[in-house]
């Protein structure tokens, strides 16, 4: 590049023998003669010092090694958008000529290649392309003002990560030249604060896809960039880029959870993708328990893989998205526990309603149906000693039981309260499992009540048989029939010999009555 | 012109099936019901191709009443599968004569499927198969889906080439198996089925390429982030495999114009016709953009062993041929750069009697994925299709636990019941052998 140094090119992106650097400094460093460049390195051990040199600092790095002086001619600022689409896909004149097809070797062997003429053919009518690739290209800044437009206006995907895109406006102007552009990548690019100018109308107007992974953007930045100074115009500040639908912000981790609330109106957001950006908690503060809320009111599809999740409340709040339908939350502290997977996956089904699929896994419906039941009878204890009554009307439950469990009064309604006979869980001891009867004898009035201790698995055709045992009674003669202390006067004949008594759902502390 | 019947045989065979023409009629922009948008089919027209209704002749077949109906034969010897897809999406897409079912199934055997239950079938398969074949004007071949493990996949398929070998001598078969995996197993039996299959297939068979379901389910579970993969996200992944193969035949395209050119490129030996097949770059959707990958990572990343879709360990083996299908942006002078950098590892071991090594190929297409699917869109990828000395380990593994059972001879009265004799197994398990011997032979140096 040129010798001349004007101030202008102090933060701009450079490129040094593949490292990319930021200019920090322009100017001369005494002793040596000749003008120097002041780089910060995008890698902070590739320099040899922090911008100061023998004493004097010229500018200032972040890390001891992370700066270098550069002759200017060493250094590439480079190219323009055109010219960078024009070195890749247009055919160079020298290959025209060779009209044969192009033989590699490697090692002994000859690799025929076929057709890559026709292809070079397609691809150098710029005007057709639709998509492109520009990815490591050296792409600095837009050209001038509408070559692109001219040359190739149809593009609607352009790649420009790891570029050396060194401001938004620079970016502007390239996206207001591309007037169909739907998809744009502007990863690994950092991307000086916008300077506050607002985009033109229709810049962006297309834009279905921004990607901007690694460009060390805050989120405040982000929104400046993507909605203009409300004073400048009279509609909501997100009307810029109402027709965005997938916003990936992984691997930022300058963005925690109450920025969030700066992108939650986009009216047509349906994917969001927030892996690995250290996200511990959400929080809707719009909406009550158990309501939605108006945030994010498209949004369909949210990605929190490699975070900090370790709070059941997360999810908690989950449900309160509108219109949520997919999740997928991997590598997070609390569904990291390998032993609990299967644990993890049914707790959150339960808590979050309207979700069809989880971790890429569609939730067939007797999966959710087998979830809900089995968190509504988990924590049915707890919800007792909340306040929780069967007759659902009665329910006066605690906040605190509420704010953990928001869904549980929903699955109440859907499944029913559960009963006390589900929530028991003795242990398996055989002398529990025993029911504890009383036998009776109506037409013997003399007969003392016996108390027994019979397995409720045992059959009627056995208890009979005990009995015909201790009355000396023919055990065809006996006629067996029992009645609850709960529903007295209400007797349910035994008449099946080869039931048991759990099918006749006889319960501890009912009363067996034996006639002959 | 030169059009390609599909045929899908068995469980295995149909679900891909399924997955493979809902991944075509996405490609092509056809709609579920066999009818293509009028602008949809502008932009076909518009496309930098030229003859490319031709191509899309290929697979699918016109009819006077502007529908698309594809070139394929569904078979399994139960309803059950074949009713998910009568009343499935896609069931006006086919003619109801495509799908044909049997009453009883094959259970898993293979006498069943390719003996009893099988020859009472075979008539009517044969009949259909000849009817879609009248419709084309010139038939290249047949594809063929199918599992090993399974009874109609197994038995069924080895009754089916016979009889194709013998009524369309002059046509080539490609087959895309899915191969027993080794350590996730659908069926006790599956070792007995695959031998005895192979055997019979082979001399029919002119390449057979494998996938199995355990590299799937890794790459599916690891790569794409999916808890627990389906056969429905297996499914998906694999057709991309068989879309970037038989890319060329549906878009006009340079390399492997028709389905010869496959054997003559990849078969050295009549006999030594499995390649593997490796796809990259395979990314999450979720990652859509994470990792950008240029021509020469995605060249290196099918050389490694996570990416193939059969598990076995190239670096064991030595490379006979390779077929590299690009597909997307990729610059041919990124392609040529790739493949330089390729021929300093060392790792790449061709043996030395194979002239050429590589054959490569560009498609401008990038491929389609279905929406909502778990695989992202790659504006570069590519398909390679290697055959490897390596693939020995495979058939290695089955025969081994073919003998494990045989020497007790256990489950074979289920095989004997049906019709077969002991003597069948003996001579199954002898070619596989010698099958194992000319890879050893052919991996040998001079």
């Amino acid at each position: 590049m040129s010798d001349t140094l004007t101030l202008d090119v102090i933060g701009r992106r450079v490129e040094v023998n593949g490292e990319h650097a930021t200019v920090r400094f322009a100017g001369v460093v005494p002793p040596v003669a000749g003008p120097w460049l002041g780089v910060e390195w995008d890698n902070p051990e590739r320099g040899k010092h922090d911008g100061s040199h023998e004493g004097t600092v010229y500018f200032k790095c972040r890390h001891p090694t992370g700066g270098s002086f550069i002759r200017p001619k060493k250094v590439n600022f480079g190219i323009d958008f055109l010219t960078a689409v024009k070195n890749r896909y247009v055919l160079e004149d020298e290959l025209q000529e060779d009209g044969k097809e192009q033989t590699v070797t490697i090692g002994n062997k000859p690799v025929e290649t076929i057709g890559f003429d026709s292809i070079m053919k397609q691809q150098s009518q710029l005007s057709k392309l639709q998509e492109v690739s520009l990815r490591n290209c050296a792409v600095s800044c837009a050209g001038e003002k509408g070559g692109v437009a001219e040359a190739c206006p149809n593009i609607r995907n352009v790649d420009l990560s790891k570029n050396l895109l060194s401001s938004w406006d620079e970016v502007m102007r390239i996206a207001d030249q591309l007037r169909h552009l739907e998809v744009l990548n502007l990863s690994e690019n950092k991307l000086k604060f916008p300077s506050g100018s607002a985009p033109l109308t229709g810049t962006f107007s297309a834009l279905k896809v921004l990607v901007l992974n690694r460009t060390g953007i805050t989120w405040a930045e982000v929104i400046v960039c993507l909605c203009p100074p409300a004073h400048q115009m009279q509609v909501m500040p997100t009307d810029v880029l109402q027709t965005i639908k997938l916003l990936d912000l992984s691997s930022n981790q300058l963005i925690d959870e109450n920025q969030l609330f700066l992108i939650a109106h986009l009216p047509r957001l349906e994917q969001l993708i927030l892996s690995d950006i250290g996200i511990s908690s959400i929080h809707f503060p719009d909406a009550g328990i158990g309501c939605k809320t108006s945030m994010f009111p498209s949004l369909q599809y949210l990605v929190v893989n490699d975070n900090q999740i370790s709070q059941w409340s997360f999810f908690n709040e989950l449900d309160k998205l509108p219109s949520l339908r997919a999740l997928s939350c991997l590598r997070n502290p609390l569904t990291k526990d390998d032993k609990d997977t299967q644990t993890t996956r049914q707790l959150i089904i339960a808590k979050i309603g309207q979700l069809k699929t989880l971790n890429k896994c569609e939730i067939l419906p007797e999966e959710r149906w087998g979830a809900e039941l089995d968190y509504r009878r988990a924590f049915g204890n707890e919800w007792k000693k909340a306040g929780g009554h069967q007759d659902l009307d009665k329910n006066r439950l605690s906040e605190e039981f509420l704010a953990a469990h928001p869904r549980y009064q929903f699955l109440c309604l859907k499944y029913g309260a559960p009963e006390d006979g589900e929530l028991k869980r003795q242990p398996l001891m055989l002398k529990n499992q025993l029911l504890t009867l009383k036998i009776k004898y109506p037409h013997q009035l003399d007969q003392k009540v016996l108390e027994k201790q019979l397995p409720g698995s045992m059959t009627i055709q056995k208890v009979k048989g005990l009995l015909s045992r201790l009355l000396k009674v023919p055990v065809s003669d006996l006629l067996l029939s029992y009645e609850s202390p709960e529903k007295p006067g209400r007797e349910i004949e035994l008449e099946n010999d080869l039931k048991s008594l759990q099918f006749y759902s006889v319960e501890n502390g009912d009363c067996l009555l034996v006639r002959w | 012109m030169r059009e390609c019947l599909s045929i899908h045989v068995g469980q295995a065979g149909i679900q891909i099936g399924d997955a493979c023409w809902e991944l075509y009629c996405l490609e092509h922009g056809i709609q579920p019901d066999g009818v293509v948008l009028d602008s949809q089919h502008n932009q076909l027209e518009n496309a930098k191709t030229e003859h490319t209704n031709a191509s899309f002749d290929t697979f699918f077949r016109e009819t006077r009443a502007g529908k698309y109906v594809p070139r394929a034969l569904f078979m399994d010897l139960e309803p059950t599968v074949i009713d998910g897809i009568r009343t499935g999406q896609r069931r006006s897409l086919f003619h109801p004569e495509q799908l044909l079912s049997g009453k009883e199934d094959a259970a898993s055997n293979y006498a069943r499927g390719r003996y009893s239950v099988g020859s009472e079938v075979i008539d009517l398969v044969l009949e259909r198969t000849r009817k879609l074949a009248e419709q084309c004007g010139e038939l290249q071949g047949f594809l063929i889906f199918r599992s090993f493990g399974g009874g109609t996949g197994s038995g069924f398929t080895s009754l089916l080439m016979e009889r194709l070998t013998g009524e369309y001598s002059k046509k080539t078969k490609l087959e895309f198996s899915v191969y027993p995996a080794p350590r996730v197993s659908t069926a006790v039996v599956e070792p007995y089925n695959s031998v005895l299959t192979t055997h019979s297939t082979t001399e029919h068979a002119d390449c057979t390429f494998m996938v199995d379901n355990e590299a799937v389910y890794d790459i599916c579970h690891h790569k794409l982030g999916v808890e627990r993969p389906s056969y429905a996200n297996i499914n998906r992944l694999m057709v991309q495999a068989v879309s970037s193969i038989t890319a060329s035949l549906r878009f006009e395209g340079p390399l492997n114009v028709d389905l010869i050119e496959f054997q003559t490129n990849l078969v050295p030996y009549p006999r030594i016709h499995f390649p593997i097949t490796t796809f990259a770059p395979i990314v999450s959707a979720d990652k859509a953009y994470h990792e950008r990958f240029s021509v020469s990572d995605i060249t290196t990343a099918c050389f490694e062993s996570s990416n193939q879709l059969v598990k076995c360990d190239p670096r064991l083996g030595k490379y006979m041929a390779c077929c590299l299908l690009y597909r997307g942006d990729v610059v041919p002078r990124e392609a040529n750069a790739a493949i330089a950098a390729m021929k300093a590892r060392h790792s790449v071991q061709f043996v030395d009697w194979c002239p050429t090594g590589f054959k490569v190929g560009i498609n401008n297409r990038p491929p389609t994925v279905m929406p909502g699917g778990d695989l992202a869109k790659a504006h570069q990828a590519l398909c390679m299709l290697s055959n490897t000395t390596a693939i020995m380990q495979a058939w290695a593994r089955l025969d081994h636990k073919f003998d494990l059972m045989y020497s007790k001879r256990a489950f074979l009265h289920w095989y004997i019941r049906e019709g077969m004799e002991e003597a069948e197994f003996l001579e199954a398990r002898e070619d596989l052998a010698a099958l194992e011997t000319d890879y050893e032979e052919a991996g040998q140096s001079f």
